[in-house]
């Protein structure tokens, strides 16, 4: 469909006489395509080579080498920190999953009041800007924390919640668990009402019947979901590294490579090791979940049935939503006691209370939250259009390497923000930017550039997910009506994906907005700094941890805001098709 | 909906390009000060040089150094400022500062035993700090403890799992601490001491900030750091003290001009106003609390505040010599790293068999006992390299960034040498576990 | 496999949503081994109350009695009734041993009897060679036979199929509905069927419940239901009706029926006086060429030659009749604009009174 039959009869052009293989005629969306395959070579796969060549190179000479891999796997400490991260990563999806699976089940099984409060309370999680959460976390849970404190008083005994592998564990369970929540919800909503009902009418029900039917059916959303965690987990080094724990892979790459002057190659062959790892796994849970697309054989839909909760019933699940609301949303406590406290030390709640923190903060950070706004504006809006573009050459066109746009634009996913943030300072330093004067590294644009990398991938899968849900006879429809590929698209298409682009919007901003790994080597201004890396300037100085927590309920306040606005107008698209359907 | 977008968007261009715009006296300073420190001085220096336009680009002191060396080939930065003398030096060898040629008078060669300025012109210092211990007083009340004096008292049992320190690979501060013990207690006892507190760790932190966090929060009780964050703590209405020990030594924070620096005047406008007596006075500041190097503003010290030039107790102890600590800087990084930070756990639990087992024959009765215990203290002492290596420059080439022709021939690779080290730290200490386990069931 | 026989006996059962009414007031009596159809359009109630017997949606007031029991409070997986679903539901996530297994399994049947009662159910729907395959390996038609061997491997006491032939193409669905028959016949098994296709029911029912707007209008042999509908509605639904609006009148014991046009039909004497509709199937009405006693005038509009019949549709008495004609070899047809003279066969026509 992309090369057409020549137009004849016009005049031959000087392209048109060279051979073919020179200058292959393009339709404009493989253009399109192209250039989208340039932008994610240019600031993706270059970048991050240029960083992890070092990892086959000898150190001394430079000559190409294996060797450096050998010295990772002789060594114990990296197999060990290969097990640590493993071990949390694993842990982190079941923790994760205990915490997901009760609100997803709860939220999609009965008409439960309290649903609006988990999808609006269980997406903040993952707008936590990073320093704080473990900070907050610290505070509540940690050795001297509010728990332990009051436990130790009244008990005499203290839980090790954050000590070691265990923090990290809670800490990075608590953060992502909303992929799952999620996804896994949206599986169960797409289950066939009467695969349910068939399982009861031959005698199942309970938790058998979640075990042996809802729960199978929603794997593939479950598996998307855990993968996103294990990977996020395992790649994660703000976490570990804020709880003092070394012995990690990603920690162990960014200590390597940050450190002064050290030329040891060993950081950037954990790099690999992670980008690679990461891929696989992405590659197993793609494994998995071939051929288990339950969504598209099933007919009926319309959702797993509603029932109505006793009263007994929902007592009960109102106190397990409460008391896992209270774990996942008390770094947000910590952080708000933070703000509004005076000096919290070595006791359960802050020794009074102030609105100084919010006055410091605000004289100083006006420009952080602009910066925040425009970058992650810039980098969710660059998101989703690029997002619907690949979902659309993907799934509707037979361009040749297609899935590859996929594949680059996922692979994001797999690189460090460190990583991509040292590629961009040794690839694009050299690169004067016309009109400003600037290398294109030390440029504001870039940052907004790498948060658009570094949230591709969120913003991909919900424009793919929503572009699956078009019917293709729709837009057949309308260019059977004479409208063109790109006016199909724009009319078509595009309106019929709002929700899902919308989903995938939010999810760019929301994390981008909170983002500090690449940004933080690539701001080469305070004045352009986002809010996020305000948030560790404050950090850092004993008086200014009030403001930077201060700092940091605005950020959750903001993204949510901008969250629960896009989900009502979510919510009224859904509502306006259902209509346009019945 | 989409025209309120959009019109909020191209606000949010014009608003944000037209703050951005690149002001003709912007000088870019890379720092590893907190906030709190630079925006009192950028105030002052804006208010006395209004022509100018002070950058501050936030970095913690090594990203600091990789920054400058990464964005070399197109420098944007004017002054590079930080604590750690060691990271100037880095910068000098890479030939990544310049020589700005600025008078110092009024301020003296040496503060305690160590040379305030760079000999050679690059970097000059402008404010002193030593290294000391700062403690949170709730937490040593709630749990019973004396605040120790002395890096020696960290080491001891009662402190077992209250202290907290950073990493001197990840602070170059911390990088100072540790040297100075070992060039004031010799190689062999200063690791030796450094293995003993270690053991009462309850973290190594990433920054040098998680330290006084550490200990504001009551996370853990001491705290190994440099003194301003002490003061600062305490300024704040944190509930924590400082003491400086016998051993340490008073160096200068540094600050120097970048190679090819976009701004040169402003640059070396900056660094005379840091050193001239109203720059030396905002060091005063409760949020700053360092202390200034030149004698004369002294005069308006807050009250608690030592003057260096006077008491000369302070840092005396230790002649800090540069270039032992540069010639072997990255290997005792690594070996900090290896035989500590990484195995925590290992030295923690070897540390507290022989502290149980020494309480357990506290009279020293139990010969048999009491060679066991000195046979695990020996393991845990023991050091897989000599000071003479670590100041072969053969040796610690392994650590250095300078690439060599290939023809040049290192002995071994950084990566092989540290495993090197882990299977020696690992197999002592999980030897001296045993035997101080022995000795504790005796 | 043998299953002992029960009754369905529902009694006054009314069901709502919320505010809307969608059962009323529901009496049905469905006697042991009985093939029965639930026949009505789309929203007519007729799988709501299917799924109100599986015990699926909002719970109905009223009592459901399968074998004497009443079972309307039990939650499905209690009712023993089997249910096969319009859509199959096969578990995608299941081979298809593990699906016809699933019942058995919840029931905690001996393993080696399980194999044992699956691969009988298999046979009995010809599909034993795919026991291990996927459910989306299969056709449409087999996956309909395998959600059948599922449920009735279980040994329902009754068995419910709803719409079970809509989403297979026409040619099969002729072919399943027969072996739909056969099978209930060899099971003995009580069936409940719910389709809106009136040849589906006809086909395969011994009786049928019509039902519109969440009432029953009917109930009875599709013999008495196309021959003595009760209502207008049972009339159009079962088969194609002429409806002739107008009065009888009854004089000197003689009944006559006049048109709204003022055309006269006589009639069979039972007739009542009074405003009365009148159904005549199509092949009841002849085409006559002369005017006769009691024929309506009429033109031809429209002819359509459906093989053994010849359709036409002719305008008379004010409205648009449908004839059929058996069509023979070499006969002469007539075309549209031909006039005409219907005459009815009025014996084995249905009067039904007008209300109100």
């Amino acid at each position: 469909m992309t090369q057409g039959p020549q137009p004849s009869g016009r005049p031959m052009s000087l392209a048109d006489r060279l051979p073919a293989f020179l200058f292959p005629r393009l339709s404009p969306i493989a253009l399109v395509g192209l250039f989208i395959a340039l932008i994610l070579v240019g600031f993706l796969i270059y970048p991050v080579l240029q960083v992890i060549a070092v990892a086959f190179q000898n150190p001394v000479t430079g000559a190409l080498t294996l060797e450096n891999f050998g010295d990772f796997f002789n060594s114990s400490l990296f197999r060990q920190s290969f097990f640590n991260s493993f071990y949390v990563s694993a842990l982190s999806v079941i923790v994760a999953t205990v915490i997901a699976l009760p609100l997803a089940y709860i939220t999609t099984r009965f008409n439960f009041s309290g649903s609006i409060l988990i999808q609006s309370l269980g997406f903040i999680p993952l707008i936590m800007p990073p320093f704080v959460g473990a900070v907050a976390m610290q505070l509540i849970f940690g050795r001297n924390g509010t728990i332990n404190l009051l436990l130790r008083d009244h008990f005499g005994i203290t839980i090790p919640f954050m000590e070691g592998l265990n923090g990290v564990i809670l800490v990075q369970s608590i953060h992502y668990f909303p992929f799952i929540l999620i996804n896994l919800s949206a599986s169960l909503r797409n289950i066939d009402r009467s695969m349910e009902e068939a399982a009861q009418n031959l005698g199942a029900h309970g938790l058998r019947l979640f075990r042996r039917i809802v729960f199978p059916l929603a794997t593939p959303g479950y598996v998307a979901g855990a993968a996103l965690v294990f990977i996020k987990v395992f790649d994660d080094l703000g976490t570990p590294l804020l709880l003092n724990v070394n012995n990690m892979l990603a920690p162990q790459a960014y200590l390597r490579i940050t450190s002064v002057g050290l030329n040891d190659p060993m950081g950037y062959v954990i790099s690999v090791i992670l980008v690679a790892f990461s891929i696989l796994s992405l590659w197993a849970s793609f494994l998995v979940m071939r051929g288990k697309d339950y969504a598209t054989v099933q007919k009926g839909g319309g959702g797993l049935a509603k029932r109505d909760l006793a009263l007994r019933e929902k007592i009960l699940a109102y106190g397990v939503v409460l008391f896992i609301l209270l774990i996942v949303l008390s770094p947000h406590i910590g952080l708000l006691l933070l703000s509004f406290g005076t000096i919290w030390s070595f006791a359960p709640l802050p020794d009074g209370y102030t609105l100084a923190n919010y006055v410091r903060m605000w004289e100083g950070s006006q420009q952080y939250v602009m910066n925040t706004l425009l970058y992650a504006g810039i980098a969710a809006t660059l998101d989703v259009i690029i997002g619907t573009a690949i979902a659309y050459i993907v799934l509707r066109t037979g361009i040749a390497g297609r899935k590859w746009l996929d594949y680059m634009a996922t692979a994001a996913l797999a690189v460090p923000g460190v990583v991509l943030g040292i590629g961009y300072l040794r690839t694009f330093q050299n690169v004067d930017v016309p009109l400003v004067g600037k290398p294109l590294a030390s440029w504001w644009v870039i940052i907004a550039i790498a948060l658009m990398i570094r949230r591709l991938p969120y913003a991909l899968r919900a424009c793919m997910a929503a572009l699956q849900q078009v019917s293709l006879a729709l837009e057949e429809a309308a260019e059977s009506l004479g409208a063109g590929k790109f006016r199909t698209i724009r009319r078509i298409v595009v309106p019929l994906m709002a929700g899902g682009i919308l989903a995938g919007f939010v999810t760019s901003f929301a994390t981008a907005a909170v983002e500090l790994s690449a940004t933080i080597m690539l701001v080469s201004n305070d004045r352009d700094s986002p809010l996020a890396y305000g948030i560790y300037l404050f950090m850092q100085t004993p008086s200014g941890r009030g403001a930077g927590a201060a700092l940091g309920v605005l950020a959750v306040v903001i993204v949510a805001l901008g969250t629960v606005l896009s989900q009502i107008i979510i919510e009224r698209d859904k509502k306006l098709r259902t209509a346009g359907r019945a | 909906m989409r025209k309120i977008l959009k019109g909020t968007a191209a606000a949010l261009v014009l608003t944000s390009t037209a703050s951005m715009a690149w002001a003709e006296g912007s000088v870019v300073v890379v720092t590893s000060f907190p906030d709190d420190m630079t925006s009192v001085i950028e105030a002052a220096f804006e208010a006395a040089h209004p022509e100018y336009d002070l950058e501050i680009l936030n970095r913690s002191t090594s990203s600091g150094v990789r920054y400058v060396q990464e964005i070399a080939a197109n420098n944007t930065a004017d002054i590079f400022w930080a604590s750690a003398p060691d990271a100037f030096e880095v910068l000098k060898s890479n030939h990544l500062l310049a020589q700005a040629g600025i008078a110092t008078e009024g301020i003296p060669d040496m503060i305690g035993a160590y040379p305030i300025n760079d000999p050679d012109g690059y970097y000059y210092g402008f404010a002193a700090s030593g290294y000391g211990i700062m403690w949170n007083t709730r937490y040593l009340s709630a749990n019973g403890l004396e605040p120790a004096r002395e890096w020696s008292d960290l080491a001891r049992p009662e402190y077992y799992g209250h202290v907290g320190m950073s990493s001197p690979s990840r602070s170059g501060t911390t990088h100072l601490t540790v040297e100075t013990v070992l060039q004031g207690e010799g190689w062999e006892a200063g690791w030796s001491e450094w293995k003993w507190i270690a053991g009462n760790f309850a973290s190594v932190t990433e920054r040098s900030f998680g330290v006084p966090d550490g200990v504001n929060t009551g996370n853990f009780g001491l705290g190994i750091v440099i003194d301003f964050f002490g003061f600062s703590s305490q300024a704040s209405g944190f509930p924590v003290e400082f003491a400086y020990p016998t051993v340490t030594a008073l160096v200068p924070a540094n600050v120097g001009v970048i190679e090819n620096a976009p701004n040169p005047e402003g640059a070396r406008a900056f660094v005379e106003f840091l050193l001239s007596p109203a720059g030396q006075q905002t060091l005063f500041d409760p949020a700053i609390m360092r202390l200034p190097v030149n004698p004369a503003a002294y005069d308006a010290a807050p009250e608690g505040l030592p003057n260096p030039f006077e008491d000369t107790s302070l840092g005396a102890e230790v002649l800090f010599d540069v270039d032992t600590s540069g010639a072997r800087y990255y290997v005792v990084s690594s070996l900090f790293d290896v035989l500590i930070t990484y195995r925590l756990d290992d030295l923690r639990a070897a540390v507290r068999a022989v502290q149980l087992a020494e309480e357990r024959h506290a009279d020293g009765s139990n010969a048999e006992a009491m060679a066991l215990i000195a046979e695990a203290r020996a393991l845990i002492d023991a050091m897989p390299i000599t000071e003479e290596q670590s100041l072969d420059p053969a040796f610690s080439g392994a650590f250095t960034a300078t690439r060599r022709a290939a023809s040049d021939q290192v002995e071994q690779r950084q990566a092989e040498l540290e495993q090197q080290w882990d299977a020696f730290a690992t197999q002592n200490y999980a030897r001296a576990r045993e035997l101080a386990d022995r000795a504790a069931a005796m | 496999m043998k299953t002992e026989m029960a009754g369905i006996e529902i009694r006054d059962l009314h069901l709502s949503f919320g505010e809307t009414r969608v059962l009323t007031g529901i009496n049905l009596s469905i006697k042991p081994g009985e093939f029965f159809a639930f026949l009505g359009p789309s929203g007519s109630g007729k799988s709501t109350l299917l799924r109100a017997i599986a015990g699926f949606g909002p719970q109905p007031r009223g009592e459901i009695l399968i074998g004497g029991r009443d079972i309307a409070t039990l939650p499905p997986w209690k009712r023993d009734v089997g249910m096969v679903f319009q859509s199959y539901a096969l578990w995608p996530h299941m081979s298809v041993r593990d699906n016809v297994a699933f019942g058995l399994e919840e029931r905690k049947v001996p393993r080696a009897e399980i194999r044992t009662r699956v691969d009988e159910a298999l046979a009995l729907v010809g599909l034993s060679h795919l026991a291990d395959r996927m459910p989306n390996q299969l056709s449409g038609g087999q996956q309909q036979r395998i959600a059948l061997a599922r449920t009735v491997v279980i040994e329902p006491k009754v068995l419910l199929l709803d719409e079970p032939l809509s989403n297979l193409d026409a040619s099969l669905r002729v072919q399943m509905r027969r072996e739909l028959l056969a099978l209930q016949r060899k099971l003995g098994l009580t069936t409940i069927f719910v389709t809106h296709d009136q040849e589906e029911a006809n086909t395969t029912s011994d009786r049928m419940a019509v039902l519109d707007g969440g009432v029953i209008q009917q109930i009875g042999t599709p013999q008495e239901l196309y021959d003595r509908p009760v209502n207008l509605f049972v009339a159009r639904f079962l088969g194609t009706a002429n409806i002739l609006e107008g009065r009888v009148e009854v004089e000197a014991g003689a009944a006559r029926f006049r048109t709204a046009t003022g055309d006269v039909l006589s009639l069979p004497v039972e007739g009542r006086a009074g405003p009365t509709s009148i159904v005549l199937r199509p092949q009841n009405i002849r085409i006559e060429e002369q005017a006769g006693a009691g024929t309506l005038p009429g033109e031809v509009l429209h002819r359509e030659f459906l093989g053994s019949q010849v359709r036409y549709l002719v305008r008379a008495a004010g409205t648009e009749i449908v004839v059929d004609q058996s069509h023979r070899a070499g006969e002469i047809w007539l075309d549209p604009g031909a006039r005409v003279h219907l005459a009815a066969n009025t014996r084995d026509a249905v009067l039904i009174a007008q209300e109100g």
